[in-house]
């Protein structure tokens, strides 16, 4: 990672992973909000296996991120929101497949999706949007060594 | 140079650079919408390449309105950002071969959105070769505009015109 071309890749990789992760969910995500409607959601849903590699390849090189310049990260407001937000993404996808997503798959191509459904969908999109918007902050902003909210 | 240095001092250009905000939300909105961009074109690559081959493959264009707010979001936004230090990009041959890429992959969109993916007959078989060949391109153009778009910020040879570093 301290190579001259060790960061600029990761990055790429990890630009690469988001688009996996936009591409596959967050067009699940948007359909279950009503766009591109006639699609089957259990048919689309095939798709988001990519969306958890590209997940799971980001976590990887994240951790690279982090463990390489901690400083960087840690006292980083950006980096702690985006974390939050993974969080929140993460509890909304064990709340989706434990109690919406049965019915989900079962509905119709043309149905309308189920309020719970529609909720989740922007929760999860909000938080997805949000992470990226934290992740372009994070180096635009390198707070000074000691920054946290409590202190 | 020196039309780099008379857009380095248009108005445009200096409030890009001197107000925080303008030069931050125009790289937040661009690396979102570049992330839609790419997002769409994965969902539908992939599917022309067979995999969720039970989504009809015509309506995978009802995803297309995304594509179309998202690459107005991102020419606005990257606009701006050129404007900000226009001799950063222009002289660099990575930014050209970044519009080059998204340029070709754009016209491979057209292409498939109009042959392939209006034929109904395609929604459940599987694509011919050709077009198969034409998602997996369009996937590594895109994958080439992401890294030489990324690059940028490493590989310029000079940040502004009027004084070099």
């Amino acid at each position: 990672m301290n190579s001259s071309w060790g960061w600029p890749a990761a990055e790429t990789m990890h630009y690469v992973g988001l688009a996996l992760l936009i591409g596959t969910v967050g067009m699940f995500d948007l359909r279950m909000l009503g766009l591109a409607r006639g699609i089957p959601m259990s048919a689309l849903h095939k798709l988001v296996p990519w969306g958890v590699a590209g997940y799971a390849m980001n976590v990887v090189i994240g951790v690279m991120f982090v463990t390489s310049a901690p400083e960087q990260y840690l006292f980083n407001p950006a980096f702690q929101i985006k974390l939050a937000l993974m969080g929140i993404a993460g509890v909304n996808v064990l709340f989706f497949y434990r109690f919406v997503f049965g019915p989900v798959k079962r509905a119709g191509a043309e149905a309308d999706t189920p309020r719970a459904a529609k909720v989740a969908a922007a929760i999860s999109l909000s938080c997805w949007v949000g992470v990226i918007v934290c992740g372009r902050l994070i180096t635009y902003y390198r707070p000074p060594y000691h920054w946290c909210f409590w202190c | 140079m020196d039309y780099l240095v008379w857009l380095e001092e248009t108005p445009c250009s200096i409030w890009m650079r001197e107000s925080g905000p303008a030069f931050f939300s125009a790289l937040v909105f661009h690396s979102v919408a570049m992330g839609f961009i790419v997002g769409v074109h994965v969902a539908t690559n992939l599917r022309i390449l067979g995999f969720a081959p039970s989504v009809p493959l015509s309506l995978m264009k009802r995803f297309f309105p995304v594509l179309w707010v998202s690459l107005i979001v991102v020419s606005l936004s990257g606009v701006l950002l050129l404007a900000a230090y226009p001799a950063k990009a222009l002289t660099n041959p990575l930014f050209f071969l970044k519009l080059t890429a998204i340029v070709a992959a754009l016209f491979i969109t057209r292409s498939l959105a109009n042959g392939l993916m209006q034929d109904p007959g395609y929604d459940m078989n599987r694509a011919p070769t050709k077009a198969r060949m034409l998602a997996a391109l369009s996937l590594l153009l895109w994958a080439g505009a992401v890294t030489s778009g990324r690059l940028l910020a490493y590989t310029h040879n000079m940040l502004m015109a009027s004084h070099q570093y």
